[in-house]
């Protein structure tokens, strides 16, 4: 029950992690119908950003986490202005121009950081909270309640604000909403910004979790995206629920086939998707694909 | 104020429309027909520069349509309803109306006025777009266009696919908009529907303007019925 | 001059080892084996556009099996070589399962994570070495040939380089290739071609698997040490690269990418980060503004912007069959809730030409997408030839003598006119694809039949001067004569036209009408959509009206054009709107 618990815990914190790197690519793709293979790389160069900065400085973490945030977020309107003519064509060119752009950010990461990478202390570095013997380590509480603030600004700003609104209007039909005054190219860039935002939380986050380096964003993207279409591609509740059970088939995997972990998620990732290729929310997706 | 002059739209190699050239005066009702791929929602398409298009002249008012970007349109006042409604389906009711006025202060709309003229909307206002019949989805449509104050209105079959009771009843707003001075631009299937609310109207066959006229004439010119069965 | 071409290059890479050092020659039998990787994925995803990225996965199961097969097992070289193919293949089989039910992104993140599950297991399985790898796999034996130098071992792979590139470029232009690409540009038209798009995903991941495999067996040979990193995700997108760069649906442009990106790699290889910044730009580039890569910048297709139709030449005429060739019966289609079609039953006699028409959104296509396979009614029977054809997918229809043409032109965009027609023409099933590894010549003939027959058919639909251009830079007119040669290849016995006169000018609708007439004098029944009803009057025998979804009327068509629930699905609700006959009558 305990070693249940345990994992659950971990699963969690992971997971909190995956969502965010699903919403970042779920909101990019549902606005624009591009799907960015760069995002596990700007979740890596949001990782380096936080971490450089917050270990050089030793101002507080939270200051860490927005400059990666205006750093990721600048680099994500400079990827869209890039990648603008692939938007909603063939999925093949996407997918190679995104990867060539991630490719670009990891060699610019090694340049800039060199190849070896670098581990991140723990910003909450005090003991873990022991509740009836799970031991619930107090950066997981961090990355939780960072990852749900997120989450409910993301909301707020989608369901209160005019641009959030605007936002929504595109992705559901961009004709209409041109109609309607709203400009999709702006709205689109707007997207781009905030799925990079989310990439610099979940990489400032994920620093001190795991050794900051420059392939990190590999695996990391890869299993957001895998979380993405696990909850339904596009829908943003599913992201959530698909980042968690990502993270949760993760923990459970590594506790019971240890290094075969990998292996175990990705066969059981491949088999859930081709019973329900749509995802747990696909129904509600926008039909973009 | 809104002038077409020598329209064509072509989309690949197909020709949708071909020279075709109409005026709106202000509190005008203009009303198109003309057979299912007849040209008529290229037309309208072709005016809010959502399709490909060429013109010898298009402006609205001072504006130079030619040159204005689409999503601009709404600021100068016009009005799109398109073809099949376009909600957004996912957004509740009132943010679809909210949307419609998106280019100006969400604080002075004249929502209560299209909640005046559609009360279902209001009682629909928290549902989803999506969720709603047919025929609310059309009102909702012409609500968002209101949204905006527009000068003309440009409305892409709004009886399709909807009940004669419904469709009467957006022959009622439509005359009532009309009589309140603002000019309308009517694209229809419907003939009966059509002739009823507009003054004008002109028909469309192959692409071109193949007859214009009152409305009165036209009900009774078997030049329609022969474009409309083929006889 | 192609073959001159080619057997230049071939005795160029002949000679080539007289030129290089030993380490060269390394380098280059390193860029072969990508080379052989690089046909295999651009026949997967440039040829049959199946999104593969666990390509590197396979290319790492042939290595690893001859590595574990050789020094675990202890069987010979080629043994543990012919095993690990088999291993290989199977790989791709399994790794293709997806396929069948996801495309585009989503298969492209499952074979990825695939092929990460791959690299996971070999990092940690004990047999596989773990992250040290297996070192030690032994020499090949070749007839006392000394293999372990650089310098014979390529001679070994430039032979089978050779013959898988001319197996990829044999399966690339013969009929399964050219179903394997109609499928990449449109699935649901190469289904209603008769084209089994289950089957051909499949090949097209055992194809991916074989070649993948062969290279694994070319790496273990030339570097007798097999490890995780080199099949890691890094190696699976610099693959790409040189797929893309290259121009993915060209199998010779990928053999170019390849060679030159292992050898600029290999160049760059001590500022591997400058190289990686370097190629990465080079990919954003070429996907922005040259989709086609160096393959794209080199062909030119013919255009057809000038080119004109020849004449229609009449069928033969032909006496229909008897009876009824389609019944449709108590069909009803809904969408979530939505009724697209309700309690739709109509019948149509052999050699009838019927009119389908009716308001937009009246159900018309949908019926046609449920005669045709594409949906399963909710409820309802469709039977074809007294024979119950009720959820067949669509090849099987078409292999029962069902065509059709759609409303917006279905065109394989990348495909020449004479190839679109040769996709009608090919009956054959895919499970007849064991011939082309068994009997490629057997392969050839029929081509060449094929090849006979659509010359005739090009003839017939007068399409002579732009047999050879690419649909898009056609005409609209012509692109819709051909949809219907096409559709008229596939021999059928029913033909549905969705909507053939939308967007053609006055003389193209009777040339239309003049087809369509011939077509049914041979014995053919045809169905048609049509908004032109002037057309659908002059054409039509027999004419079934649907609005919202229900037949309103069914008859001859020009008691259906004076029916007053007709009247009133086109003009509007109840307007008495006069016949000709009636104004003159009332002004006289």
């Amino acid at each position: 029950m305990q070693v249940l618990l345990q994992t659950l815990i971990g699963g969690i914190t992971f997971g909190a992690v995956y969502a965010l790197v699903a919403m970042g690519f779920s909101i990019v793709y549902r606005t624009m119908g591009l799907v960015n293979f760069a995002h596990g790389s700007v979740v890596m160069i949001g990782a380096y950003a936080a971490s450089t900065f917050y270990m050089a400085t030793r101002l507080p973490f939270a200051v860490a986490m927005v400059v990666a945030i205006v750093v990721t977020g600048l680099i994500g309107l400079i990827i869209e202005r890039f990648l603008r003519p692939l938007e909603n064509k063939d999925f093949t060119l996407m997918l190679i121009g995104t990867i060539g752009f991630g490719a670009v950010l990891e060699a610019l990461a090694i340049l800039i950081w060199g190849a070896t990478g670098h581990a991140v202390p723990n910003p909450v570095a005090t003991e873990p909270i022991d509740l009836g013997g799970v031991r619930i380590p107090t950066y997981s509480l961090l990355v939780i309640g960072v990852a749900a603030l997120a989450t409910a600004l993301l909301a707020l700003f989608l369901q209160r604000t005019k641009t959030g609104a605007a936002m929504q209007a595109v992705a559901m039909d961009h004709e209409a909403a041109t109609a309607c005054g709203i400009h999709v190219g702006r709205s689109n860039a707007t997207a781009f910004a905030i799925g990079a935002c989310l990439a610099a939380v979940a990489g400032s986050l994920i620093g001190p979790m795991l050794y900051v380096n420059p392939t990190m964003g590999g695996t990391l993207g890869i299993k957001g995206f895998a979380a993405a279409m696990l909850g339904g591609f596009g829908s943003m509740p599913g992201a959530i629920v698909g980042g968690m059970a990502f993270g949760l088939l993760d923990a459970f995997a590594a506790g019971n086939f240890q290094e075969y972990s990998e292996l175990v998620t990705f066969v059981v990732f491949a088999v859930v998707v081709m019973i329900r290729p749509m995802g747990i929310f696909g129904e509600a997706t926008v039909n973009r694909a | 104020m809104l002038r077409v002059e020598g329209l064509s739209v072509h989309y690949g190699g197909v020709r949708a429309a071909h020279d075709v050239s109409f005026t709106v005066v202000p509190g005008q009702s203009l009303g198109i027909i003309g057979a299912n791929g007849a040209g008529k929602t290229s037309t309208l398409k072709a005016v809010m520069g959502l399709a490909p298009r060429q013109a010898r002249g298009l402006r609205f008012g001072e504006v130079d349509l030619l040159k204005a970007a689409p999503h601009t349109l709404v600021r100068h006042g016009l009005g799109y309803v398109p073809e099949g409604r376009h909600v957004f389906p996912g957004l509740p009711v009132e943010k679809n109306l909210l949307l419609g006025a998106y280019t100006s202060s969400w604080k002075q709309t004249p929502i209560d006025e299209v909640y005046e003229l559609f009360p279902v909307l209001k009682e629909m206002r928290h549902r989803l777009a999506g969720a709603l019949s047919g025929g609310q989805q059309q009102m909702l449509a012409v609500g968002r266009a209101l949204m905006c104050r527009p000068k003309v209105m440009l409305l892409d079959e709004p009886s399709m696919g909807l009940s004669p009771i419904l469709v009467a009843e957006i022959a009622a707003v439509l005359k009532r908009l009309n009589d309140d001075g603002l000019a309308i631009v009517l694209v229809e299937q419907n003939a009966k529907l059509t002739f009823e609310v507009t003054t004008t109207c002109l028909v469309m066959e192959n692409g071109e303007i193949a007859a214009t006229g009152t409305s009165a004439d036209l009900r009774h010119d078997p030049r329609v019925r022969r474009i409309y069965l083929g006889l | 001059m192609r073959w001159l071409l080619g057997i230049a290059a071939f005795a160029a890479a002949w000679l080539l080892p007289y030129a290089l050092g030993g380490y060269s020659m390394h380098v280059v039998d390193v860029a072969i084996i990508f080379a052989v990787l690089a046909i295999g994925l651009g026949l997967t995803m440039g040829v049959a556009g199946q999104i593969n990225l666990a390509q590197v996965a396979f290319f790492g199961v042939g290595a690893y099996a001859v590595a574990i097969l050789t020094t675990g097992a202890g069987l010979g070289f080629w043994t543990a070589s012919v095993l690990a193919l088999v291993a290989a293949v199977v790989a791709g089989l399994l790794a293709g399962i997806p396929a069948l039910r996801m495309q585009s992104h989503y298969l492209g993140i499952v074979t990825l994570g695939l092929a990460l599950a791959f690299i996971n297991w070999v990092t940690n399985a004990h047999v596989a070495g773990r992250a040290e790898g297996i070192s030690d796999i032994p020499v090949p034996p070749m007839f006392g040939i000394d293999l372990s130098s650089a310098y014979l071992f390529y001679y070994v792979e430039l032979i089978v380089f050779v013959v898988f590139l001319a197996l990829a470029l044999f399966v690339t232009h013969s009929p399964l290739g050219r179903r394997l690409r109609a499928m990449r540009d449109d699935d649901l038209a190469a289904g209603a071609l008769g084209a089994e798009i289950p089957l051909l995903r499949m090949t097209a991941f055992v194809l991916s698997g074989l070649y993948g495999g062969v290279a694994g067996v070319l790496y273990a040979g030339l570097i007798r040490f097999v490890a995780p990193e080199t099949f890691s995700i890094g190696n699976m997108f610099l693959l790409l690269a040189m797929v893309i760069i290259g121009g993915r649906s060209s199998i010779v442009g990928c053999v170019v990418g390849a060679l030159a990106l292992a050898f600029v790699r290999e160049a760059l290889l001590d500022v591997s980060a400058f190289a990686q910044l370097g190629y990465g730009v080079i990919v954003v580039l070429v996907v922005v503004f040259f989709p086609k890569g160096l393959a794209g910048l080199l062909s030119r297709r013919k255009a057809g912007g000038r080119a004109r139709l020849g004449p229609f030449q009449e069928y033969g005429t032909a006496a229909a069959d008897e009876g009824t060739v389609l019944e449709v019966e108590g069909v009803t289609k809904r969408f979530r809730g939505l009724v697209a079609l309700e309690d739709i039953t109509l019948s149509v006699p052999a050699g009838q030409i019927r009119g389908i028409v009716g308001p937009n959104g009246s159900g018309k296509t949908t019926l046609f997408n449920v005669v045709s396979g594409f949906y399963s009614p909710t409820r309802g029977r469709v039977r074809l030839h007294g024979r119950d054809v009720t959820n067949l997918a669509p090849y099987r229809l078409s292999l029962r003598g069902v065509a059709r043409t759609f409303q917006n032109l279905r065109l394989f965009e990348d495909l020449s006119v004479r190839e679109n027609v040769l996709l009608g023409l090919d009956r054959t099933r895919t499970a007849w694809i064991w011939r082309y590894l068994a009997t490629p010549w057997a392969v050839a003939r029929y081509s060449r039949g094929l090849n006979r027959s659509a010359e005739e058919i090009i003839a017939r639909f007068g399409l002579q001067e732009v047999a050879d251009a690419v649909p898009r830079a056609l005409p609209y007119g012509i692109q819709r004569r051909v949809e219907i040669a096409r559709a008229m290849a596939m021999s059928p016995s029913l033909l549905l036209l969705d909507e053939p006169a939308a967007g053609l000018n006055g003389e193209e609708v009777r040339q239309l009408a003049e087809i369509v007439r011939s077509i049914r004098g041979s014995g053919v029944t045809v169905v048609v959509i049509e908004h032109n009803m002037g057309l659908v009057m002059s054409l039509c025998d027999h004419v079934t009206v649907l609005s919202s979804g229900r037949v309103i009327a069914d008859g001859p068509p020009d008691e259906v054009a004076v029916d007053p629930d007709v009247v009133a699905a086109y003009l509007g609700d109840s307007m008495a709107a006069p016949t000709e006959s009636e104004v003159e009558h009332a002004e006289g």
